[in-house]
């Protein structure tokens, strides 16, 4: 079948994929007796990161509920000045790692015309560093300070910086968090088990269609203010964030409009396993012109404030060692957004309608041991309603299936080692310049730690 | 020939308790010429008047008692192979006092099981608080008039055996299993009777220097000598 | 060929799922490390590999309480070698009973490193339950001790607390807790606990800890950490010296040094005008002369019963 221009064939792949399998394999068969994700945690509660974490970094529902407690274990001995003054909240992450990627359908240069082909490209790299701050300030008031160096340039930028109120009233309903942070989504990116070009980042929240300019995704840390609560023993959980719509960009670059986030979910435990099952909804306005001085545009004069929203509903079935979390959601932007129309009275395209798309992610893991982990994810977006009316119905549809599994030599509480390995492919319909369907593959293997 | 006779029937009648009831292991237990022992510190009562007033002369702790020549007292030295009777258990209580916030005797020695009977003799409470490894741990108070408590332990161990309340008061419940043990006294001195024939290992346990083992054998009703000579540390 | 991705994909999940499920019969809520049989019980094998994930960096591998984090922590992880707990129901010198253990796991001990294991389920915690007594051979050959009888609180008035106060007195708890409950008794600076670490008598009047004991935090925690003893710290067993309300008593008055607690105990008192009394105003309240052995046992304060 010649669907695969491509060098790397499907049965490359396979094999790739059978290879690290059975390299996997191995690792658990030469794994010994554990020797003894944010690890500042670790050193302050003299915990293993097993306690927290199923596998670093995703939690489990004890690091759930510390999280959710706002980074306090509750035992009266949280706030700061029961450490010694030498302690510091401070912990860092990078990956270094050597990948592999192929880029089909791309247009190249060929003399006077370009031809599209695939690009492969292979090497060591480094992600980016994460340096990470976070604990009590005193009892109840926690604090999250991430700065991200990013390792091509160097430059830095502060990913989080909030400070949270918790257990207000003595009730672990209420609680505040204000600043730039993590929305509570149902799958978190920012402790994702995937590390790779394409499986690194969801499309669950990343997705747009062709043509659509919409630049906030619930993905990216937001600015604002959030609401969160929950039950005791943490098995109800509700969170509602008001941010501003600059999708997380400092310096009020857009307008003085608001997003809305919200987030439900009930855990019920049957015998060792916690079920869950939740729902939420993302709303939220970006601007589609601005005021201009001289031609450019004026920062924070947003206006023609148009909206775009997100909702879905999800569900998590643990079944020991095993978990899978299947999630819908359907998504829509309005048409000025699809087309990339300012809203200043300029006619949109003819027969543009709001793009609309469903996408649904199912992701599941097998934790063989705190140390052993793998993941499996498939991916696949469906447009419902292009922006544009000449455009394919299913033009921009994506279907990305991820693999990987990731091998910890120790756990510890003082720092987390990992190798992780993972492939992921993705294909996007119709996307390329002349209409062809793109395939993007990533291979990646590295060593995950943080201190 | 009849004064022959009548001489051995009165050696017979004299001997025959000897015969009937058993050899006999006696002995001194020291520590080495060459060696200082521990020096035993001043008791500072003065946060417990009560008992500091009965007191006329310093009470000095007890981990390390010794007498004239060498003598090393409050050793528990008992048969720890050989007996062929360690299964009764007496059912006379041992007794253990609390009085000017001293335990008397300072080394309690038991047979497994055997009761015990704690008192309090003084005017302010104690809390007896054993520390084994093996057998239960428990904490009780003892207030001043309390009666008696009763306790036993089920399994042989080296207990120490203390009082919060009072953190100089130190002693120990040894439990054995067998009921041929003694203490040694303030020069040094046991005795350890009744020892049917048998080949015997005897152990001497000291609070702070250890255990020293010896084998001997009893074949009538003789008396052997034995000495333990301790190795003594300063610290 | 073409393999399709979905087809791959669906059937590793399959194939994970059966697998998963085969192993799920080894592990846990965030699964346990599947641990091999070592002739323990079903329930404990699962409980091991639970312990491995959350447990050992304190309590250590043979369950001793020398993990690799034991030597920065104070108080000291719990040594289940000996089969001594602080938080029973059970008579001092006796096991404890299962939901002891399990009410332990699910409250933390308040004010240490031992956090609320509330998130994980409860058969999770039944299995570390299973598991940690394997630690100790005393589980082969004791029972665990009989819970004591605690009878309905009594009325909180100003004659309980001020008796109350006659006991604490009588019964020199100030010795070491002080006259005002603030942990500063004269021998409260030499207390050591039975693994021969210094350790401090609990301060009522202290903010910090939230009026929350390790054992707990009602009335009725209070009445059995003073009727069975914190075992392995100094804090003894009064069950042979108190009647029921006599201890009743006691647990009033020991609310009213909680200066910073709102209770009932200190609602009365304040109403009271503050102050308590040398003696009780009800004659019928006149201190108890102390019950002799056998009435103790009479009344139902039970002697720890050893096999």
């Amino acid at each position: 079948m010649r669907m695969y221009l491509n060098r790397f064939s499907i049965t490359t792949y396979f094999q790739s994929g059978v290879a690290f399998a059975v390299a996997c394999l191995l690792l658990i068969l030469a794994s010994s007796s554990p020797s003894y994700a944010i690890p500042a945690f670790a050193r302050k509660y003299t915990l293993p990161c097993s306690a927290c974490h199923e596998a670093w970094p995703k939690l489990n529902s004890f690091g759930q509920n510390f999280k959710d407690n706002g980074y306090q274990l509750m035992n009266d001995r949280d706030s700061p000045v029961y450490i010694h003054p030498s302690y510091w909240p401070v912990a860092m992450r990078t990956t270094p790692h050597w990948h592999f990627e192929s880029n089909g359908n791309v247009s190249v240069d060929s003399g006077d015309t370009s031809v599209e082909q695939t690009i492969n490209t292979s090497g060591f790299d480094l992600g980016g560093i994460d340096i990470l701050a976070a604990g009590t300030l005193s009892k109840n008031i926690s604090f999250l300070l991430v700065t991200s160096i990013d390792s091509g340039d160097g430059t830095v930028g502060f990913e989080a910086g909030n400070v949270r109120f918790s257990n207000i009233k003595d009730s672990p309903w209420f609680n505040i968090k204000f600043g730039k942070a993590e929305l509570d989504l149902p799958l978190s990116e920012k402790r994702g088990m995937t590390l790779s070009n394409n499986g690194g980042e969801l499309q669950l929240y990343h997705f747009l269609p062709v043509g659509d300019v919409t630049a906030t995704n619930p993905a990216d840390n937001q600015l604002g203010v959030e609401f969160m609560g929950h039950s005791f023993d943490d098995r109800t959980r509700y969170a509602l964030s008001v941010v501003s719509s600059d999708g997380g960009n400092v310096g009020l670059p857009a307008g003085r409009t608001y997003d809305v986030y919200g987030h439900f979910s009930h855990g019920f435990a049957s015998g060792n396993n916690l079920q869950r099952l939740g729902a939420y909804v993302y709303y939220g306005m970006q601007p589609t012109f601005f005021l201009t001085s001289g031609g450019e545009d004026i920062p924070g004069t947003g206006s023609g404030n148009k909206s775009f929203y997100r909702v879905g509903f999800y569900g998590s079935i643990y079944m020991g060692a095993f978990d899978v979390t299947g999630v819908y959601q359907h998504a829509s932007d309005n048409v000025f957004l699809g087309t990339e129309t300012a809203a200043d009275g300029t006619p949109l395209p003819e027969g543009a309608k709001d793009p609309a798309w469903n996408i649904v992610t199912v992701e599941a893991h097998y934790t063989y041991t705190p140390r052993v982990f793998f993941l499996g994810r498939y991916e696949f977006v469906r447009m419902s309603q292009q922006a544009f009316a000449e455009y394919p119905s299913d033009l921009g549809n994506v279907d990305v299936f991820t693999i990987g599994c990731r091998f910890y030599p120790f756990i510890n509480s003082r720092a987390g080692l990992a190798w992780h390995t993972e492939f992921s492919s993705a294909r996007s319909r119709l996307t390329s310049d002349t209409g062809q369907d793109q395939r993007n593959n990533s291979l990646f293997t590295g060593l995950d730690f943080a201190f | 020939m009849r004064n022959k006779q009548l001489y051995l029937t009165v050696c017979m009648v004299f001997l025959f308790p000897a015969f009937m009831f058993g050899g006999t292991i006696s002995g001194t237990t020291t520590y080495r010429e060459t060696d200082t022992p521990m020096k035993q510190k001043v008791i500072d009562m003065s946060k417990e008047p009560t008992c500091a007033k009965q007191h006329t002369t310093p009470v000095m702790t007890e981990t390390v008692v010794t007498g004239p020549n060498f003598a090393l007292a409050n050793v528990v030295v008992y048969v720890s192979a050989g007996a062929p009777d360690e299964g009764a258990v007496p059912t006379q209580a041992v007794s253990y006092e609390q009085k000017g916030c001293q335990y008397i005797p300072h080394v309690l020695v038991m047979h497994v099981s055997q009761p015990i009977k704690i008192t309090n003799a003084d005017q302010t409470s104690h809390n007896i608080h054993p520390m084994p490894k093996v057998n239960a741990e428990w904490n009780k108070s003892q207030p001043i008039g309390a009666p008696p408590i009763d306790a036993k332990f089920d399994k042989e161990e080296f207990i120490p055996v203390k009082c919060n309340i009072h953190p100089w008061m130190h002693g120990y419940f040894v439990v054995l299993k067998t009921s041929h043990y003694a203490v040694s006294k303030d020069d040094g001195s046991f005795s350890l009777p009744d020892l049917p024939p048998g080949n015997y290992t005897i152990t001497a346990w000291h609070e702070k220097y250890g255990k020293l083992t010896q084998e001997l054998t009893i074949t009538g009703n003789e008396s052997k000598s034995i000495k333990f000579a301790f190795k003594a540390t300063q610290y | 060929m073409r393999i399709n991705h979905k087809i791959m994909f669906i059937s590793m999940i399959v194939l994970s799922l059966g697998s998963g499920y085969a192993w799920a019969q080894n592990s846990g809520i965030a699964s346990g490390y599947p641990t091999p049989n070592d002739g323990l019980n079903p329930s404990a094998q699962k409980g091991h590999g639970i312990y491995l994930r959350y447990c050992y960096g304190c309590h250590g591998l043979q369950g001793n309480g020398n993990g690799e984090n034991a030597q920065w922590l104070d108080p000291k992880p719990r040594d289940f070698t000996t089969g001594a707990f602080k938080c029973r129901s059970t008579p001092t010198g006796t096991l404890p009973v299962d939901s002891d253990l399990i009410h332990t796991l699910e409250r933390g001990v308040w004010t240490s490193g031992m956090p609320s294991w509330r998130p994980l389920s409860g058969q999770n915690r039944q299995d570390l339950v299973a598991y940690i007594k394997t630690f100790s051979p005393r589980w082969q050959t004791e029972q665990p001790g009989e819970p004591i009888t605690i009878p309905p609180e009594t009325e909180v008035t100003m004659d309980s607390i001020t008796h109350g106060h006659q006991i604490f007195e009588k019964l020199e708890c100030w010795k070491c807790h002080g006259m005002e409950g603030r942990g500063d008794g004269p021998s409260a600076d030499t207390l050591t606990d039975s693994k021969e670490q210094p350790i401090r008598p609990y301060n009522f009047a202290d903010a910090t800890n939230s009026s929350r004991f390790k054992c707990g935090e009602t009335n009725e925690d209070v009445y059995r950490i003073f009727m069975t003893g914190l075992d392995g710290t100094p804090m003894p067993s009064f069950a042979d010296q108190l009647q029921p309300n006599d201890a009743w008593d006691l647990v009033h008055f020991l609310r009213t040094l909680q200066v910073h607690r709102r209770s009932k105990e200190n609602d009365v008192l304040k109403a009271a005008g503050g102050k308590i009394p040398a003696t009780p105003a009800s004659s019928a309240l006149l201190p108890s002369a102390l019950p002799s052995h056998s009435e103790a046992l009479e009344s139902g304060n039970q002697e720890s019963r050893r096999q």
